[in-house]
């Protein structure tokens, strides 16, 4: 497994115990979503697995190499993370947020390919490139946010809630996105507060309940056979038509 | 009347604006309020005492030297091991390194106050456009300005400012796309030496003098700029601390004399009316473009 979250707890503060036991393992060029609802302890998943948060026991690995250990950077790994804020710089302009996703990069000429690349993707960014990212919308930071995290070239994207206060035409874009990702081999871990919408994208989904625990895991199918998940998410899943 | 005022309050500004860029540069990438701003000042001035006797831009060069070896060392020595601890820590170890700079200089070269001759081309007025003027207020425009651009272009146009105005914004998302904290820290305390360096300089030579606590009003002015301006805005703390000087000149030259010795209850009557309209700060939180 690429990555791979083996039973993990993080603790915020001496009371919260966010994140009670957790597992979940995803592969190379999977398509991986958690789901489940507000205070799940979906996101801290995300943050343990980027290094942004602690664990206070188990253990995370990528490529077989422990995050946090000493050494480790999710940079080098090219771990590309959106975090559900989106990150963005509103004191930069979208040219320069574009550029900071691959200050690490020494390949200038990919760099600028890739640039390209990411406009062609997100046409509202070329449109808006000297623009400051404050004066950007929601729906538009988020893709700033995505072209961002992609100027890494990223062997896994992590994605926090992507759709989140999002029109709903924003959400299309956004999930015929990570389609689109998917399909060009990328693997991508995707926590999404649309259930319906990440089971229809997603090859495997965990359902997570709070506090931090896997209630089921597997594809829509599987999942739609396991009545604790049934009831927990109020909807039989149906995930994407396989090829 | 009008172009000696307008000269001496944009250098008065400009002045104001590079001590307050220093402060709020320190704030953004580290989250620290950095006390010990004035003591990186000192050091500065203090050069400009020892090499007192060789030619005066030996003694600007080395005051820069000074300054930002005093910047770096505090950086490697008292914030560099506190890097992840509480802003409170933070700023308990800048008084201390203030408190511990200022005595250290009290103690062994600066027991009182001494005085640094005027330069003699310093000293000297020349005619600008029918106005007199004197060619250390022209210095300090020229030299404050020259800065303050110069700092515009880094930050603006070059990957070290993308990624520390970056870092001042949210410094773990920065991280997380690989910028470096080992590389933008210790440029930020560069800067900051290289700002407080040529305001030692422009100091030096309007107060003839360097003592122990000099460096305290300077840092005081740089806080309260960099607040007025918005602690979160590079160009709104900048912005801040030129109105800061500008007002200043202004009460200087047009309050009664009478009056002149409450100039700064007037300045900041001034200021506490503006923060309780925008208490962010004039440009923090606004909507405006920074390059």
């Amino acid at each position: 497994m690429m990555l791979s979250v083996d039973d993990i707890h993080v603790h915020y503060g001496a009371s919260v115990h966010a994140v009670q036991g957790l597992s979940l393992q995803v592969g190379e060029g999977e398509l991986v979503s958690v789901i489940g609802q507000n205070g799940a302890g979906k996101s801290t998943v995300l943050k343990a697995v980027m290094g942004v948060v602690p664990t206070a026991s188990g253990r995370i690995t990528f490529d077989g190499v422990e995050v946090g250990a000493s050494g480790f950077s999710s940079v080098k790994q090219r771990m590309s993370y959106v975090p559900e804020s989106r990150g963005i710089f509103a004191g930069l302009t979208v040219g320069e947020n574009l550029r900071l996703g691959a200050i690490v990069r020494k390949d200038r000429k990919l760099v600028e390919a890739d640039i390209e690349r990411e406009l062609e993707r997100f046409p509202v960014l070329r449109r808006y490139w000297d623009r400051g990212a404050s004066l950007l919308s929601g729906g538009e930071q988020q893709q700033l946010a995505i072209a961002r995290a992609l100027m890494l070239r990223p062997r896994l994207l992590v994605l926090d809630e992507p759709t989140l206060g999002l029109a709903p035409i924003v959400v299309d874009l956004i999930f015929d996105v990570v389609e689109q990702l998917r399909a060009e081999g990328m693997t991508i871990l995707l926590v999404e507060q649309n259930a319906v919408r990440a089971l229809e994208v997603a090859d495997r989904s965990y359902v997570v309940q709070a506090p931090g625990r896997v209630l089921g895991e597997g594809t829509a199918t599987e999942l739609a056979a396991q009545p604790d998940v049934v009831d927990h998410l109020g909807f039989t899943p149906e995930g994407r038509v396989q090829p | 009347m009008i172009m000696e005022f307008l000269i001496s309050a944009v250098g008065l500004g400009a002045l104001y604006a590079l001590l307050t860029l220093g402060v709020a540069l320190m704030f953004g990438v580290l989250g620290l309020m950095n006390f010990a701003y004035g003591e990186i000042l000192l050091a500065g001035a203090f050069a400009m005492y020892l090499f007192r006797n060789e030619p005066w831009f030996v003694g600007a060069g080395m005051a820069l030297v000074f300054a930002v070896a005093v910047a770096l060392l505090s950086e490697r020595l008292a914030f560099h091991p506190l890097r992840d601890a509480d802003p409170v820590i933070l700023m308990i170890a800048s008084f201390a390194v203030s408190l511990a700079l200022q005595s250290i200089a009290r103690m062994t070269v600066l027991p009182r106050a001494r005085g640094i001759a005027p330069e003699p081309f310093l000293s000297r007025r020349i005619e600008v456009l029918g106005a007199d003027v004197s060619v250390l207020d022209l210095v300090t425009v020229g030299l404050c300005g020259v800065t303050l651009v110069a700092v515009a272009w880094l930050m603006g146009r070059t990957s070290l400012g993308i990624q520390l105005r970056a870092a001042a914004e949210d410094f773990r998302m920065a991280a997380l796309l690989g910028v470096r904290p080992n590389l933008v820290i210790p440029a930020a305390f560069v800067i900051v030496g290289v700002l407080a360096g040529i305001g030692s300089v422009v100091l030096a030579a309007r107060q003839g003098s360097v003592s122990a606590d000099m460096g305290l009003q300077p840092m005081l002015i740089g806080v309260v700029g960099a607040v007025l301006g918005g602690m979160s805005s590079l160009k709104g703390a900048a912005l801040g601390g030129f109105l800061l000087g500008a007002v200043t000149a202004l009460l200087e030259t047009f309050l009664p004399t009478d009056l002149i010795a409450f100039r700064d209850a007037f300045l900041f009557t001034a200021l506490i009316v503006v923060l309780v309209v925008r208490p962010q700060g004039l440009l923090s939180g606004a909507k405006v473009r920074v390059s």
